[in-house]
């Protein structure tokens, strides 16, 4: 190994240390939001630099003469960028917030077949010919009969020695998904408790994306009525009027039946202040007894909003507490991210 | 290295050799960008002792180059023979200026007077200095080894820049003991061949003693690497610091000086020889090198090195141009064609900041639009910041003043404050460091707030 790339690779092991280090402030970090659909995250890491005695403020300005800051001058003076794969860095994140790994759904997995040029045959295309191993049948023919002149080594392969690359099929786990965000937007959702939902629903995105690569997004709101939005309508602050609960269980389980159970691992997330109007809990609980078994994960945040919450979350548990597939927790503040985002992912 | 590239090397070193340059062989070879970034990260040399910040500029460079935000045409390393990397893959014309420009830089290392006491055989010592680090790390462990060199590089800033050019007369006063005989050796074998002096038992120390250090001291690394309470190979690497921080020292503070000197040689020496298709690409080039944005040393170094080589060529220098009013200045002539001898003059006895101080005058900046003639009244100002960036390397000038500070045998430091204050936050953790390689507290005075403020660490 080249000795840069041993430097590169000590100082790709000290950001990873800083990534996790430093996971808890990175979910609340916005800037990160805009990154998901790139392949490669950069963080700046001033808290990697070393320090040294340097002046505080930057020295005057001076007219049009312009003048160098100690960069380019002094010997050093870049702020340390941490570039890593995106996968990489969820994987940090995830190790550091300790958020669990989705398997797929159910015992009889799902899978679908999957075609690679693994095996040689005798037949085939023109195209698929393997030049390698057809000349390595022609030279053993030769060397058996007695044609072969090393002085001379010309091999014509013949119509049996022709070999192809051929596909083998394999089975491979399914891994298709769809993630239901439904929110509560019953008049007390604000700024900041839209925010929370925001980064939940950012990150709960990106875990199952990580593992189940093709992944649909869908996005719901409800009052006492349930409709679908695009995504960037759904982060969009509003009031709206009194709360059914069940409307929007309702209206996923309508939009999931255009994802097959067999085919899709099926997640949905609800996000509310839990009050929910009385007669409404007892609706909503048998959809919810309903969808269980057909979700891998039915995650429901409560999220306190400035007219505290209400009761959905404890009679949820009392209820369903039992049942498998159910990740039920509360939100009051950015503080209670990380544990939100793990129970949320069924951890 | 192509046929075709290499006769052009011969060219263009005998077109620079006959125009007055001066300078020993000069070693060209083509390298990839991933090489390039290698290079950059280690200072221009192949090999460095092992720490992530080399992999951290590494980096940053192979990305820049990835997305096209910028590319390295050229590397040049101030050692005997001159070593100089071009980037593979450029066009000829580019490689061209290149070379032409690397010949000029040459010279500079050669002859300007900055360069003097700077090692000519840096690769031999970096590649000690990374063997006597790796060394360091397999007997006491990579990372004890590396949280040394992180504390360490925090004071890498610390030294003395003048020491190499400083000739102390020997110790005045009265005769003392012969000292032992000292053998010359690389810095940081010093402490194992010449062990330092026995310090003297209190019963014999008698009168006053001599107060250390002796006078306040700008090498603060040097002092440490004497005095400070650690292993030897800690010492040693503090050595090792020191000496790499001196021999970039001259670099940095001639940066415009000679960029503009090798600017000035590529154009000169280029111009003659470009077919007419050249031309167009050479232009490019050149405006590119050139851009006024932000702060540009090709530019700045270039541009003035051109005022400097007209005022001499038209005699627009001393007490009778001097004396005139700056409109009159402007139109004076005087034919005398000195420019030439006077460009080499300055090239030998100027950095920076004496070359900015002596050469950027109020009529340079109003031609170069640096600055607006309602502005005028407001240059020295603007000069005064400038030369302000360019002292000491843009760094603060910090002394050990006590090594006995109260005594408690505790380090007092000064900065000598001249109306800029220091990043407080930065500041207080080398002095952490400082402490920690030191053992006993630690002090900075300085001014903080408007008022004069000590630092300490450890206490």
């Amino acid at each position: 190994m080249r000795p840069i790339e041993r430097d590169l690779l000590r100082f790709k092991e000290i950001v990873r240390g800083e990534v996790k280090k430093k996971a808890q402030e990175f979910l609340t970090r916005e800037e990160l939001f805009g990154q998901v659909e790139g392949r490669l995250v950069s963080i700046p890491l001033p808290q990697l630099e070393l320090p040294k005695i340097v002046y505080g403020e930057p020295l005057g300005e001076g007219l049009g003469l312009g003048g160098p800051g100690t960069e380019g001058l002094g010997p050093a003076g870049h702020v340390p960028l941490a570039e890593l794969e995106l996968e990489e860095f969820l994987d940090l994140m995830g190790e550091a917030l300790r958020l669990p790994r989705l398997r797929p759904k159910g015992e009889g997995e799902v899978t679908e077949e999957a075609f690679r040029y693994t095996t040689i045959a005798r037949k085939g295309p023109r195209g698929l010919r393997h030049v390698r191993r057809t000349l390595k049948e022609s030279l053993k023919r030769a060397l058996i009969t007695g044609e072969y002149r090393p002085e001379e080594p010309l091999l014509v392969p013949e119509r049996e020695d022709l070999r192809y690359k051929a596909p083998r099929s394999k089975p491979r786990p399914h891994a298709q998904a769809v993630v239901l965000f439904a929110l509560d937007v019953s008049g007390s959702m604000r700024e900041e408790e839209l925010r929370l939902v925001k980064t939940l629903s950012f990150w709960i995105t990106l875990w199952i994306k990580r593992h189940f690569p093709r992944l649909e997004r869908r996005y719901l709101l409800h009052d006492a009525e349930a409709w679908e939005v695009s995504e960037e309508e759904f982060f969009r602050a509003r009031e709206g009027g009194g709360t059914r609960l069940s409307s929007a269980l309702l209206l996923a389980e309508e939009i999931l039946k255009g994802y097959p159970e067999a085919f899709y691992n099926r997640y949905l997330y609800h996000f509310s202040d839990g009050e929910n109007w009385q007669g409404d809990t007892p609706l909503a609980l048998e959809a919810l007894r309903r969808l269980l078994p057909t979700l891998a994960l039915y995650g429901y945040a409560q999220v306190q909003g400035p007219y505290g919450q209400g009761r959905f979350l404890e009679d949820l548990k009392e209820a369903l507490v039992k049942e498998e597939g159910l990740a039920a927790t509360e939100v009051r503040d950015r503080e209670d991210l990380p544990l939100a985002l793990r129970r949320l992912l069924g951890g | 290295m192509r046929k075709e590239l290499r006769q052009w090397a011969e060219i263009l070193r005998e077109r620079a050799l006959a125009a007055g340059l001066s300078f020993p062989p000069v070693l060209f070879e083509e390298v990839g960008p991933e090489e390039m970034a290698m290079l950059a990260a280690y200072g221009g040399f192949p090999r460095r002792y092992p720490h992530w910040r080399w992999g951290s500029e590494y980096l940053r460079h192979r990305e820049t180059y990835r997305y096209g935000l910028g590319r390295i045409y050229e590397l040049v390393v101030n050692t005997h023979p001159v070593r100089a990397y071009l980037l593979k893959g450029n066009t000829l014309l580019a490689q061209k200026l290149v070379m032409a420009h690397v010949f000029a830089h040459a010279d500079s290392f050669q002859n300007n007077l900055a360069f003097k006491p700077i090692p000519k055989d840096m690769h031999e010592e970096m590649a000690h200095h990374a063997a006597f680090v790796e060394k360091a790390m397999e007997r006491h462990g990579a990372r004890s080894v590396e949280e040394f060199l992180d504390l360490a590089l925090s004071l890498e800033n610390l030294i003395d820049p003048h020491a190499p050019y400083i000739r102390r007369p020997e110790k005045e006063g009265p005769e003392e003991a012969e000292p032992p005989k000292r053998l010359r050796v690389r810095p940081y074998l010093d402490p194992y061949v010449n062990p330092p002096p026995e310090p003297p038992k209190e019963a014999e120390e008698g009168g006053r003693p001599e107060p250390l250090p002796p006078r306040p001291t700008r090498d603060i690394l040097g002092f440490l690497a004497r005095y400070a309470p650690l292993a030897p190979w800690q010492k040693g690497i503090l050595e090792i610091i020191r000496e790499e921080s001196l021999y970039y020292v001259p670099q940095a503070a001639t940066k415009i000086l000679n960029e503009g000197w090798a600017t000035y040689w590529h154009t000169r020496l280029l111009l003659p020889l470009l077919s007419p298709e050249e031309a167009l690409e050479f232009a490019e080039l050149q405006a590119g090198l050139l851009a006024p944005h932000g702060f540009n040393p090709y530019r700045l170094g270039y541009l003035l090195l051109k005022e400097v080589e007209e005022r001499w060529d038209k005699g627009r220098f001393g007490p009778e141009y001097e004396a005139l009013p700056i409109g009159e200045r402007l139109t004076y002539e005087r034919p005398t064609g000195l420019g030439l001898k006077q460009l080499f003059q300055v090239r030998t006895v100027h950095t920076d900041l004496s070359f900015l101080d002596t050469f950027l005058t109020p009529e340079f900046a109003l031609r170069q639009r640096l600055l607006n003639p309602e502005d005028l009244p407001r240059f020295a100002e603007a000069k005064k910041a400038l030369l302000f960036r360019l002292t000491n390397g843009g760094y603060p000038i910090v002394e050990l003043v006590d090594a006995n500070y109260g005594n408690r045998g505790e380090l007092l430091l000064e900065h000598a404050y001249e109306g800029v204050e220091l990043d407080l936050k930065k500041t207080q953790a080398v002095l952490e460091n400082l402490h920690r390689l030191w053992g006993r507290p630690v002090h900075l005075k300085t001014s903080a707030g408007g008022k004069e403020t000590l630092l300490s660490a450890g206490s």
